[in-house]
């Protein structure tokens, strides 16, 4: 809402006009100010003139000679082009020596061999709006030699207010004031409005075929009006309010709409077929051409006033062109009505068409507001345009709303807001908001205008008096209130982060949309699918059921921005069609944590780069967060789709699936357009950080460790996980064993194993017997599963 | 070796004079090396292998000083202690100059080597990988830390929720223009009365949290919320808020505003002052946004580009819970009251980090992750 400075001084006597201060007022009002712009004069030397004659130039046909008197001794003679104007017109005349908005300065020249002594200025050389078809004619009879700017609301600030969707009161000047009378406790002038009519009734009749659409209908007739351009200082507020001046009719219904913030609309009541106009929804298949030129098809959700032809009017948020007022029209039908907000709403989302009147209406004008909005209309129509005001006004109300009264306790805003609010002030500054109060001992009686839709309860009667009161003036306390913390889950979730972040990874976070080829990469539940009724892209329309579709799409796009490699992370939710096991009435949505690895990473340098990340990367990645979160994780060989099929572990806890580590399939990595293996991981987020490990130490031994090597040959297929952890079950004394050669010989494609173990007793020095017994012992294990120790 | 001998230093005059006259002519046949030449000759020695050979030479069994030690038992018992004693003086003397001789020797290899085996420290010839927490986890971790030291827990949510609990339990009108399609992301998914959707706001979790838990409630939520928004600088369809309630027997508009500043000189600076502007949430009532005064200038720059010149950063939107709200997850209102409060995540980052769009957040660039290696 653009509210300018001088028109609101029309209806308070603010104690101040700094804009700061002003601005600050808003804020604390809760009308935030978007921006604050000033109006000045933006030229110099423009006054007041009279044409005296006008005439046509000897050399050129569509420019004019006119002389101009500006109260110097002789007129002025001036060339112009517009021929807007006649001898006796009053016009701004800039002379010699003017400077105009822009820095043009203006000089005696000769134009077509006529010396012009100045310029008659249009709207848009003097910056006060778009209008560059004629010059300015003045109505009235302004003093001729005065400085033009003298007619005009020069300096002049304007307030850009955010207002909120609760108050659809502070979209209009008398609202806006109303709420800076409160403030400043000062009085509020309404419009006075005299309205003399000539006898008669409105020749067009008004029906409510949809009361649930329309709650009051209100209009007038006014005849023999004269249409034309509405005088300066309207056009000049409406401009500063960001409306374009249009016609004095149509100007008319604007200005009433800032005014008193209900919109209007005229008719030209000559047009309206069978002199009827009726309320009433659309039928399927009608259509409407809208002011804006526009052909809407209607539905039967979207309320229309028809005349004898169809609709007329998109209801509440446009006219339509076929009952427009022109230039020619004489009698007008002042319509002021009242509609249901919601059926605004849509409407006007349905048809993309917002206008300064939907706008009002979907937040709820004032219901009561109509007849005074259609008068006030008609008065000032017949200022600016002349004409008669029928008397009879045409008043319909389906609905009728009534004050709302609420009863407050003073112990409702003591709770909330403290107890230096007793009755008394809390009357006081309702009061101020010319809210009805009559307080008795600790409780108020309060009735609501019908203008203040947002007050209905104590509640909101409570926000009235901390409002008013200024939130600056509130202490500041804190509430005493119970220990606080994370939860155990929780802090294993900041564990498992930060042992990413510690291997080397950067956390990422993407949008859960996909594409139905990077769903069905690594899809394994098909029709489980979660989609968007309404996408921001058909192409993105369906909810993740893996972190790894984005972090592919982050590796590729960081590896074309030319990252030689990319180490990624991510934690978040991928969705299910099928009932969430917390709320079964939202679809499954478990929180997963996702690693994509690729090219050379670790530690290194240029010289001796460290290992292409690969399938060994993200099993490593897996063992560095099962040892971090305490957790015995198993792996398995396994085929998950979007996986390499034989570089690719299952991994459970305790049997329980936890997910996959590997590299993804050499197809993905084609459909995400990457050329080097990416090291990938996507576990379940819960059973990580359910519970993590028990630690409790172990006592070190302080006697010498017995170290040696052996080597098997094993048996296709046998997993060299499972040799390690039979042979690790075998020994009481064995600290460690470890995998440190694995070959498959490339002629018997026989496969060797090598193990190196360690021996360590808690207690003793381990003699060369019991070593001999161990070392037979691990042996035995590893042939339990095939593995045949080969000779030295 | 033994050596029997009285010392020469003995009383016994009239032998020893005898003796010493002896002896002198014994040492004089001696063939022993020339300490000052020996040492000319050290001085020359440039390396060990050299050394190594010269102690060979002279100490070595072949050597003059071994010749005259092996010759030593065919001398008289009386001279033989003397002789002894003058070749072994020599011998020490000789080593030891070896041993001066190879420290300085190893000195002077080292520094050679030192100076071989310089680096140039300057360059990065290898490094670590070195991760970091994504910016908008960072300050969520942060700013869930500061609540959490004023006795608050964290909640979590759905994120595909019911509309039950994203609007109608949060007191929003069945006509409010939130629930269109134009501003929310709505699922094929469940009974269409049950309105599924991409939570538009971190606030249903309230509503969820305090049905599942009686008051006292002091919670924090941190979480990914959609609105259907075009990318552009300032908008994305998924963002991060931070939720936050507090429900308690006397819960008052100035516990908020005090619990809102302590936060705020928790999050950007001990001089940071707030102010509460009211404004309109279906959800709260007296409702308020809260500004902070720009750390950047607090207010002394015009052309201050974090706050734009207004000296205030807007922070956050709060208010009292409505007690329709209350009376929707079963809480009395006449029991309680209660405040909350919803931060943007990118919001408050933004200003903070110099943060010019909003797509960086979801854009994973490492040239931006790297910036921020938390």
């Amino acid at each position: 809402m653009r509210v300018s400075l001088t028109w609101l001084r029309e209806f308070i006597d603010l104690p101040t006009g700094d804009p700061i201060q002003l601005g600050r007022v808003f804020d604390y009002l809760g009308h935030a100010v978007e921006s604050i712009e000033v109006f000045d004069v933006a030229w110099s030397g423009v006054r007041i003139g009279e044409v005296v004659e006008v005439g046509a130039h000897p050399n050129a046909d569509k420019i004019r000679v006119a002389r101009v008197d500006v109260g110097d001794a002789s007129p002025h003679q001036i060339i112009c082009g517009a021929w807007n104007f006649e001898a006796g017109a009053r016009v701004p005349v800039a002379l010699p020596g003017a400077v105009l908005p822009g820095g043009f300065e203006i000089g005696k020249r000769a134009i077509r061999g006529v010396e012009s002594h100045g310029m008659i200025c249009s709207e848009r050389e003097l910056g006060l709006g778009e209008d560059h078809e004629g010059i300015i004619v003045l109505d009235g009879n302004p003093a001729i030699g005065d400085p033009f700017e003298s007619l005009l609301e020069l300096p002049d600030v304007v307030f850009d207010l955010e207002v909120t969707n609760n108050r659809p009161d502070v979209m209009s000047m008398i609202g806006v004031a109303r709420e800076l009378a409160a403030w400043y406790d000062i009085d509020l002038r309404m419009p006075v409005i005299s309205l003399p009519t000539v006898p008669g009734e409105p020749k067009v009749g008004v029906t409510i075929s949809a009361p649930d659409g329309c709650n009051r209908f209100t209009a007038r007739e006014v005849r023999g009006i004269t249409s034309g351009k509405s005088p300066l200082w309207m056009q000049q507020r409406l401009h500063k309010a960001g409306v374009r001046a249009i016609s004095n009719v149509v100007d008319v219904t604007n200005y009433v709409m800032l005014e008193l913030g209900h919109p209007l609309h005229a008719f030209d009541a000559d047009v309206i077929a069978g002199n009827s106009l009726d309320v009433r929804w659309a039928r399927e298949g009608e259509t409407l051409e809208t002011l804006d030129g526009a052909v809407r098809r209607l539905t039967p959700q979207d309320l229309v006033i028809v005349d004898g032809d169809g609709p007329t009017s998109l209801a509440a948020i446009m006219g339509g062109a076929r009952s427009e007022v022109a230039a020619t029209t004489r009698n007008v039908l002042m319509e002021a009505a009242h509609w249901d907000p919601p059926t605004v709403m849509y409407s006007s989302r349905r048809h993309d068409l917002q206008s300064e009147a939907s706008k009002r209406f979907e937040r709820g004008v004032d219901p009561n507001l109509a007849p005074m909005a259609n008068d006030r209309a008609c008065q000032l129509l017949t200022n600016l345009a002349g004409g008669d005001v029928v008397a009879t006004q045409i008043d319909i109300v389906a609905n009728p709303s009534a004050p709302v009264v609420i009863e407050l306790a003073t112990s409702d805003v003591q709770r909330l807001l403290g107890t230096r609010f007793s009755t008394d002030p809390i009357a006081e500054l309702l009061g101020r908001l010319q809210l009805e109060v009559v307080p008795n001992s600790e409780r108020l009686t309060v009735t609501v205008p019908t203008y203040r839709p947002d007050l209905t309860r104590p509640a909101d009667l409570v926000e009235e008096v901390a409002r008013l009161a200024d939130f600056d003036t509130f202490p500041e306390t804190l509430p005493t209130g119970p220990a606080g913390g994370l939860s155990a889950e929780q802090t294993h979730t900041r564990t498992l982060v930060t042992t990413l972040r510690g291997l080397g990874l950067h956390q990422a976070v993407n949008l859960p949309f996909v594409s139905p080829d990077e769903l069905a990469a690594f899809a394994e539940e098909v029709g489980d699918v979660v989609s968007v009724r309404n996408p921001l892209r058909d192409d993105q329309a369906k909810l993740r059921q893996s972190l790894l579709p984005g972090l592919l799409r982050n590796v590729r796009d960081n590896l074309n921005r030319g990252a030689g490699a990319v180490a990624l992370f991510e934690i978040g939710r991928v969705f299910f069609a099928r009932p969430w096991p917390e709320d079964d009435r939202v679809p499954d949505q478990p929180n997963r944590v996702a690693v994509a690895i690729t090219g050379p990473f670790g530690f290194g340098g240029p010289a001796d780069p460290p290992p292409t990340a690969d399938a060994t990367t993200a099993l490593a990645a897996v063992a560095a967060i099962a040892t971090r979160m305490g957790l015995d994780v198993a792996r398995a060989a396994a085929q998950p789709p979007g996986y390499h099929p034989t570089r690719t572990a299952a991994l459970t806890i305790n049997g329980r699936p936890l997910g996959y580590a590997g590299e993804t399939h050499p197809g993905i990595s084609r459909l995400f357009e990457i050329d080097s293996r990416v090291a990938i991981v996507e576990l379940e987020l819960a059973p990580l950080v359910a519970a993590r490990g028990t630690f409790e130490m172990t006592p070190i031994s302080n006697y010498p460790h017995v170290d040696f090597d052996l080597s098997f040959e094993v048996p296709p297929g046998l997993p060299g996980g499972d040799l390690v952890s039979a042979t690790a079950r075998a020994s009481d004394l064995l600290e460690a064993v470890t995998i440190f050669d694995d070959f498959v010989h490339p002629e018997t494609a026989r496969r060797s194993i090598a193990l190196h173990f360690r021996l360590r007793a808690s207690d003793r020095t381990l003699s060369r017997q019991e070593i001999e017994r161990e070392r037979d012992a691990l042996v035995t294990a590893a042939a339990a599963l095939g593995a045949q120790l080969r000779s030295a | 070796m033994e050596d029997n001998r009285p010392d020469s230093t003995t009383p016994d005059v009239d032998e020893s004079v005898d003796l010493d006259a002896k002896l002198d002519e014994m040492l004089l046949d001696l063939r022993l090396p020339d300490p000052e030449a020996l040492q000319r000759e050290l001085d020359r020695i440039e390396t060990s292998e050299d050394l190594a050979a010269f102690e060979r030479d002279h100490l070595g069994r072949k050597s003059v000083i071994a010749r005259e030690l092996s010759n030593l038992g065919k001398l008289p018992d009386d001279q033989r202690r003397e002789v002894g004693r003058r070749i072994h003086e020599v011998r020490l003397d000789l080593q030891q100059r070896i041993a001066h001789r190879h420290a300085s020797l190893a000195t002077q290899e080292q520094a050679g080597r030192i100076a071989a085996e310089s680096l140039d420290v300057t360059v990065d010839y290898r490094t670590f990988p070195v991760g970091g927490l994504h910016l908008i986890q960072q300050v969520i971790d942060e700013v869930s830390d500061i609540f959490i030291g004023l006795g608050y827990k964290v909640a979590d949510g759905p994120e595909a929720e019911l509309g039950w609990y994203n609007f109608d339990a949060l007191n929003t009108p069945p006509d409010h223009p939130g629930r269109l399609e134009s501003d929310t992301m709505y699922l094929d998914y469940g009974k269409p009365e049950d309105e599924l959707l991409l939570r538009a706001h971190t606030s249903p979790v309230q509503a969820r949290y305090m049905e599942q838990h009686d008051p006292p409630v002091y919670i924090v939520v941190p979480g990914k919320c959609y609105r259907n928004d075009t990318v552009d600088a300032s908008h994305l369809p998924v963002f991060y808020q931070i939720e936050g309630l507090a429900v308690d027997t006397d819960i008052q508009f100035s516990d908020l505003k005090g619990t809102l500043a302590e936060f705020a000189r928790q999050f950007f600076g001990p001089s940071t002052r707030v102010r509460l502007r009211p404004h309109y949430f279906p959800f709260t009532e007296p409702s308020a946004e809260m500004d902070a005064s720009c750390p950047s200038c607090d207010g002394g720059s015009a052309s201050c580009r974090v706050c734009g010149g207004s000296g205030w950063l807007e922070i956050l939107g709060c208010g009292m819970v409505d007690p329709n709200v209350f009376e929707a997850v079963g809480y009395d209102p006449n029991e309680v009251t209660g405040f909350a409060f919803g931060m943007g995540v990118e919001r408050v980052a933004m200003p903070r980090y110099g943060i010019d769009s909003i797509r960086h957040f979801v854009d994973n660039d490492l040239r931006f992750l790297e910036q921020f290696p938390g």
